[in-house]
């Protein structure tokens, strides 16, 4: 196959390495070119995030390749080759390609199951293609790659449930309200957590954000941030009625949001759901206000609860992803064994063998009336015609064969003659 | 003759979708049930064809007697499930849903194709009207009910905070409220008007709008509590699990109702 990856992640290489490859490697307009003009480099895609680095290659020569793409990469980090060589891992043929569907698939991300990475890869393949430095195998495994991330992804759960606190609140509060768009949200303390809710929140849609912070100034910093409204502190339970989402994490020492208030709230509200979060250790909202009808009320607990779960219910979900893996691996070795040449003129040979056959059989009626020598003979013409005419494409196979470099002749012959 | 044919082959997938809906509980995926949907659409294409070549055969809308009133009450369901999954997205929904519409269908069947030689009286647009409006009325109640079971569930799945996977699987609870507002809002109207166009019919054969009778009073039962349902909704604005509860044991208390009455009074009303 003469496919080589190579490439380091977040677990083979410390921040400071993938930070200074990730740099230069980003370029990919500079780096691809660049790439290509190593001899023994056929076809290239160069994938480029903050978590790995990776270079996949069809390549003439595996061990010259290998060293080539090595002094490639120690050239563009700038750094000392004995550190770097520890970092890189190699991979060759089904190896690299079982490699590049783990990533694909986000098997091999930080965070198992995120789906960036195969946006990543697609933006990856698209300046390849841009480049025109993908042929026939990258090609096909690119788009086999993002198959078997699809399949990953509706087969398994893998990226099915949230894995952070905050996350794991706006999937419930998506599971409350349905679609988020056009819900407002108010945001008692405007810490680093609530800050980072509110990012998410913000991204589902959510319209607006009320923000109470016990120091005005901060709550007005981070309204601006949010395109929000600041409130004064002692004022919030003013905005409770207006509000669908609550999300707490105060420092205060006891409970800030009680059972009378969310009650109040609540009958002053058209829209008679809340779901109150709270994120603050201790906690900021009464637990009674939670057995209000129509109220929902997670604590810090009860999320971490729901994440720990979901990383578990991912861990055995990885195993599945893996097993679909190690099937699409063996389907693309398919493939690629019936793109070799061999087979391919097999094929042609009995589909030409078939037809004359048939032809033969059809007529059938009329060779009768002929004697056994002579029907022998019009076996004979039409099996040379056939030779005749196959033997220059199959010249042709076989040459292209031997050049071991690109396969253009077998796919097409595949496809003109539907083998 | 071929109608039958086709009410057996559309109940048999309903059956395949109503299945493949536990598969998905089961599973607790979502994929399933989006096949098991596609499934109940094929089921009601076939039904409705079921419908048509009946309605040919004997040159009048099927809609007296057990099979084809029942018959009716299950397509009306499924075609107002489907129809609600182009706004919202439950389809897990169907597990629920599927499982009455097969039930609904096995008891038709018991009286499969008969019927429809009913008495002369029991023939005109008007009777048809009153059937068919009543039953869409009350079928969307039926789906109202599942949809409120389904909201009950999910809120004391949210409010235990565990099966992460299964609230996961369940449609959201503004969704579920929201089928169940809608069945309530659009079959309240359908019901009145089935009412009323009973009620003429029988001011011109029996020559009174009213006979005490006691489907007629159950009737009248099920359209005050409904109609109350739907105030407390407009008007005073019951929402989520208040509203659920309250049309899931209306809904039940009907039914029951219903088969009281058929076991132990007669009524004038018998033609079902």
């Amino acid at each position: 196959m003469q496919l080589v990856l190579i490439g380091m992640n977040h677990k083979t290489a410390p921040l400071e390495i993938r930070e200074r490859l990730q740099l230069s490697c980003a370029e990919v307009d500079r780096t691809l070119p660049e790439l290509m003009r190593l001899t023994e480099i056929r076809e290239a895609i160069c994938l480029s995030t903050c978590n790995r680095v990776e270079v996949i290659s069809r390549v003439t020569d595996s061990e010259q390749a290998v060293a080539g793409l090595k002094s490639f990469i120690y050239g563009q980090g700038n750094l000392d080759i004995a550190e770097m060589e520890r970092c890189l891992y190699v991979y060759r043929d089904l190896e690299a390609v079982r490699h590049l569907f783990r990533v694909t698939s986000s098997l091999d991300s930080m965070v198992m199951g995120e789906p960036q990475i195969l946006g990543q890869m697609k933006e990856a393949y698209r300046m390849a293609v841009d480049h025109r430095t993908t042929g026939v195998l990258l090609n096909r495994l690119s788009h086999h790659a993002f198959l078997v991330a699809k399949r990953v992804r509706t087969e398994t759960g893998i990226a099915g449930n949230a894995v952070s606190v905050s996350y794991a609140a706006v999937e419930l509060a998506k599971k409350i309200f349905g679609n988020l768009k056009g819900k407002s949200v108010l945001l008692i303390g405007a810490g680093e957590m609530s800050e980072l809710a509110a990012r998410h929140l913000l991204r589902q849609g959510v319209g607006r954000i009320h923000i109470a912070n016990r120091t005005y100034s901060r709550a007005e910093e981070m309204a601006a941030l949010f395109q929000g409204t600041p409130v004064a502190f002692d004022r919030f339970p003013e905005v409770l009625p207006e509000v669908d989402i609550v999300i707490a994490s105060t420092g205060a020492p006891g409970y800030i949001l009680t059972k009378e208030m969310v009650a109040t709230a609540l009958r002053r509200k058209r829209d008679r759901l809340l779901f109150l979060i709270d994120i603050a250790v201790p906690r900021d909202i009464d637990p009674a206000a939670g057995e209000i009808e129509n109220v929902y009320l997670y604590n810090i607990d009860h999320l971490q609860d729901v994440v720990d779960a979901n990383r578990e219910v991912r861990k055995t979900e990885a195993m599945k992803a893996e097993e679909i893996i190690a099937e699409e691996v063996t389907a693309f070795e398919k493939w690629f064994n019936a793109l070799a040449v061999v087979p391919t003129i097999v094929a042609l040979r009995g589909k030409m063998e078939g037809i004359v056959r048939g032809e033969m059989e059809r007529s059938a009626r009329w060779l009768g009336g002929l004697d056994a020598e002579e029907r022998l003979r019009i076996e004979w013409l039409a099996a040379s015609i056939v030779n005749k005419i196959l033997h220059d494409p199959i010249t042709g196979l076989k040459e292209e064969s031997r050049e071991k470099d690109e396969l253009p002749y077998v796919a097409a012959v595949q496809r003109l003659f539907k083998l | 003759m071929m109608g039958i044919v086709l009410f057996k082959v559309a109940l048999a997938v309903y059956l395949a979708s109503a299945v493949v809906y536990g598969g998905s509980l089961w599973g607790r995926r979502v994929m399933p049930a989006r096949f098991a949907t596609g499934l109940m659409f094929a089921a009601l294409v076939i039904h409705t064809f079921s419908f048509i070549s009946r309605w040919l055969a004997d040159g009048m809308i099927p809609a007296i007697g057990l099979y084809d009133v029942l018959s009716f009450f299950a397509w009306v369901m499924a075609a107002a499930y489907l129809a609600l999954q182009l706004r919202t997205k439950t389809r897990v929904l169907g597990a629920f849903v599927s499982p009455v519409i097969c039930v609904i269908m096995v008891i038709a069947s018991v009286e499969l194709g008969g019927g429809v030689g009913a008495s002369a009286i029991l023939k005109g647009s008007l009777v048809t009207a009153h059937v068919m409006l009543s039953i869409t009325g009350e079928a969307l109640f039926a789906v109202a009910s599942c949809a409120g079971i389904m909201y009950l569930l999910q809120d004391n799945l949210i409010r235990r905070k565990k099966e992460g996977s299964l609230i996961r699987l369940f449609p959201s609870l503004r969704d579920l409220d929201r089928i169940n507002y809608l069945c309530l809002f659009w079959g309240f109207p359908l019901l009145t008007l089935g009412i009323l166009a009973g009620s003429f019919w029988a001011r011109i054969v029996w020559g009174s709008h009213w006979q005490w009778d006691s489907k007629q009073v159950w009737t009248l039962l099920a359209w005050g509590l409904y109609a109350f349902l739907l105030h407390q909704r407009l008007v005073i604005g019951w929402q989520g699990r208040k509203a659920a509860r309250w049309s899931l044991m209306v809904f039940t208390a009907l039914a029951l109702l219903l088969i009281v009455g058929k076991l132990f009074f007669r009524t004038a009303h018998n033609f079902m």
